[in-house]
């Protein structure tokens, strides 16, 4: 019988045009709550950031302080009086788009902490909280890096991310914003042929000139593993909020039990001779 | 070493707001560069991480929690090493240690989101998350200090005469403290690992917070175990000791903090720093001013003035009083600046960049 192959997800920004069909598709597979409608003030974005009833959410980046990009020049010798205009928001070097989603870490920091065993790896090899026994302590809240998973705070008050559509996956179907996405932006499909296909679109980007293109989580070192949700940015990783190289958080334990027991240590051999006197 | 500036006045000259951010840069040695920190790229400053969920209650969990844990290691410490005297160290200790651990799991209930499944919490034993070895810990620690508390009982002569505290009070009581003490130090050290297996930058970038949470553990329960004594007119020697440990505890403390401050740097700006959101305030005057460096001075002095001078119990009380709020305000800062750390995004991303 041939065994599972781990499936996760290839976000190609370059070829994202913020249409919010994934948010879409995403709310009403889940049947997750529509978000109380706000304008964020931060261009098209009106979700503001993943949360515990948001699993995917597009980001919009208008860089307007790029002077060494030059603006799409048009050609106005036929139409007299006229100034060139600058047509920016057309132009991709101007207006990064993104749909950020849990990074199915391949050493998810919220399995490693999650103290009930609630959070665990399916045979897909994605990361998912198992609904009926989590109960709520928050500490996978902290652990993410990414600031993906959140505490329903108003509603069952349990933990919730991303399923990459489990039930969908386990019917051999893709998931709701992959299949919705209609520039092919968001892929699903084996991670090692999303890999390789990752690499060969960076290499596609690059030859040309768009230099800024740069893979995040294909490799393995972050968070020593890799990410099975992975992305191609095109531009550094900290203006789609993403940390550049974040720490595993279960790393922390040996330190900091090292340092407590040495203080531990200390203050027992004092105290021991105090009280010997 | 850095070289120290006037710093930019705000426009209404608040002092406590300049001395603060003195402090922060003292000691962290970072220094605020609000013109370079908006040039660094963020998602229109977004919080790139969640807010932590806990609240009053796991502040309280680990005031209390470390007071049982301390009170015990204290008490232990005292029945093994100590003489005759000294017994009513341990008494006392054992007793408040059982005192304290008692709300800790009906705190520590209360504050999950499901309440009803906290049973989940024995379902696994991962080695690697703080939070299922500290229920553990926990569970096993309670124990201890249960049985170790009902022995105690037996032999004072609280339970009465029948065969049932006879029974308990021939139980090797100092055997069972070496396990109850080990597990002690957990309890006491394990909420600080906890906080620093995260992401949250002012917990996790430096590695100290559990050494700092078992010798505030240690130095908050000495300091409560004395004032029990005091309010019991226990004589002088048996304080004595007390509070040379104190002294001692707190110094590790201090110097634990320090060494924190210095190895967070930006991140710790959230806990020290005079920022709208940021504790400093509360911090640099109710934990590093009255709850450790005034009662550290107040007690070197008293400790100089040697054993003969006489004491008012007045003041060995009011130290007593200064050192515990400022354990309930290390713990309190600490988990509420951890909500501001996370929402600084700009600090994040600086704290990942490696």
């Amino acid at each position: 019988m041939k065994s599972q192959a781990a499936m996760g997800f290839f976000t190609d920004t370059s070829v994202c045009i913020g249409c919010k069909a994934c948010e879409i598709a995403c709310k009403q597979w889940n049947q997750l709550p529509a978000s109380e409608p706000v304008w964020t003030g931060s261009s098209y974005d009106n979700t503001g950031q993943l949360s515990a009833t948001t699993w995917r959410h597009v980001q919009f980046i208008e860089r307007i302080e790029r002077p060494d990009i030059p603006l799409l020049e048009l050609d106005t010798t036929s139409m007299p009086g006229t100034q060139s205009p600058a047509l920016p928001f057309f132009n991709s070097d101007r207006w990064l788009m993104q749909s950020d989603v849990c990074k199915h870490c391949v050493n998810a920091p919220c399995l490693e902490a999650c103290p009930t065993g609630s959070i665990i790896r399916t045979e897909f090899d994605t990361v998912y909280v198992q609904q009926d026994i989590c109960n709520g302590c928050g500490y996978c809240v902290v652990a993410c890096p990414f600031g993906v998973i959140e505490r329903d705070q108003y509603g069952d008050r349990k933990a919730h991310k991303c399923t990459l559509c489990y039930d969908r996956l386990k019917e051999g179907f893709e998931p709701a914003c992959a299949k919705v996405c209609p520039t092919a932006s968001i892929q699903f499909g084996e991670v090692e042929q999303l890999k390789a296909h990752a690499r060969e679109r960076l290499g596609t980007l690059h030859e040309r000139g768009v230099q800024e293109a740069r893979l995040y989580g294909v490799d393995d070192d972050m968070l020593e593993g890799g990410l099975n949700s992975f992305f191609l940015l095109l531009d550094q990783p900290e203006v789609y909020n993403l940390p550049q190289n974040p720490q595993r958080p279960s790393n922390n334990v040996m330190p900091a039990s090292f340092w407590t027991i040495v203080a531990a240590g200390v203050m027992g051999l004092v105290g021991i001779f105090i009280f010997n006197k | 070493m850095e070289e120290l500036r006037i710093p930019q006045v705000s426009s209404n000259g608040n002092l406590p707001a300049i001395l603060t951010g003195q402090l922060a840069s003292m000691t962290t040695g970072y220094r605020p560069d609000p013109e370079q920190e908006l040039q660094e790229p963020s998602y229109y400053d977004y919080p790139v991480l969640k807010a932590p969920v806990w609240r009053w209650e796991i502040i309280w969990y680990f005031f209390f929690g470390g007071l049982a844990a301390g009170c015990y290691v204290i008490a232990s410490i005292a029945a093994l090493f100590g003489s005759r005297d000294d017994r009513a160290v341990a008494r006392t200790g054992y007793y408040l240690s059982l005192l304290a651990v008692l709300p800790c799991p009906v705190l520590l209930i209360k504050d999950l989101g499901r309440p009803d499944r906290f049973l989940h919490m024995l379902r696994i034993f991962k080695v690697k998350s703080p939070m299922s070895m500290g229920t553990w810990g926990l569970v096993a620690f309670s124990f201890f200090s249960g049985i170790t508390a009902v022995i105690q009982a037996s032999r004072d002569g609280i339970l009465g005469r029948w065969w049932g505290p006879r029974l308990l009070a021939a139980l090797p009581q100092r055997l069972l403290a070496i396990p109850g003490s080990a597990f002690g130090v957990f309890l006491g050290g394990y909420t600080g690992v906890l906080l620093t297996a995260t992401s949250i930058p002012l917990w996790s970038r430096s590695k100290l917070l559990g050494a700092i949470f078992i010798s505030s553990a240690i130095s908050t329960s000495s300091a409560l175990i004395s004032f029990v004594l005091r309010l019991t007119r226990t004589p002088g020697p048996v304080l004595h000791k007390l509070e040379q440990f104190e002294w001692v505890a707190l110094l590790v403390e201090m110097a634990g903090l320090f060494t924190f401050l210095r190895g967070s740097g930006r991140a710790a700006r959230a806990l020290v720093g005079n920022g709208p959101a940021e504790h400093g305030r509360t911090f640099w005057s109710f934990v590093a001013g009255t709850g450790l460096m005034l009662p550290w001075l107040l007690q070197t002095f008293s400790l100089l003035a040697g054993r003969s001078a006489k004491r008012g119990r007045g003041g060995g009380m009011l130290i007593s009083i200064l050192v515990l709020v400022g354990g309930y305000f290390l713990r309190r800062t600490m988990i509420e600046a951890g909500h501001t750390s996370s929402a600084d995004a700009r600090t994040t991303l600086w704290n990942a960049r490696r």
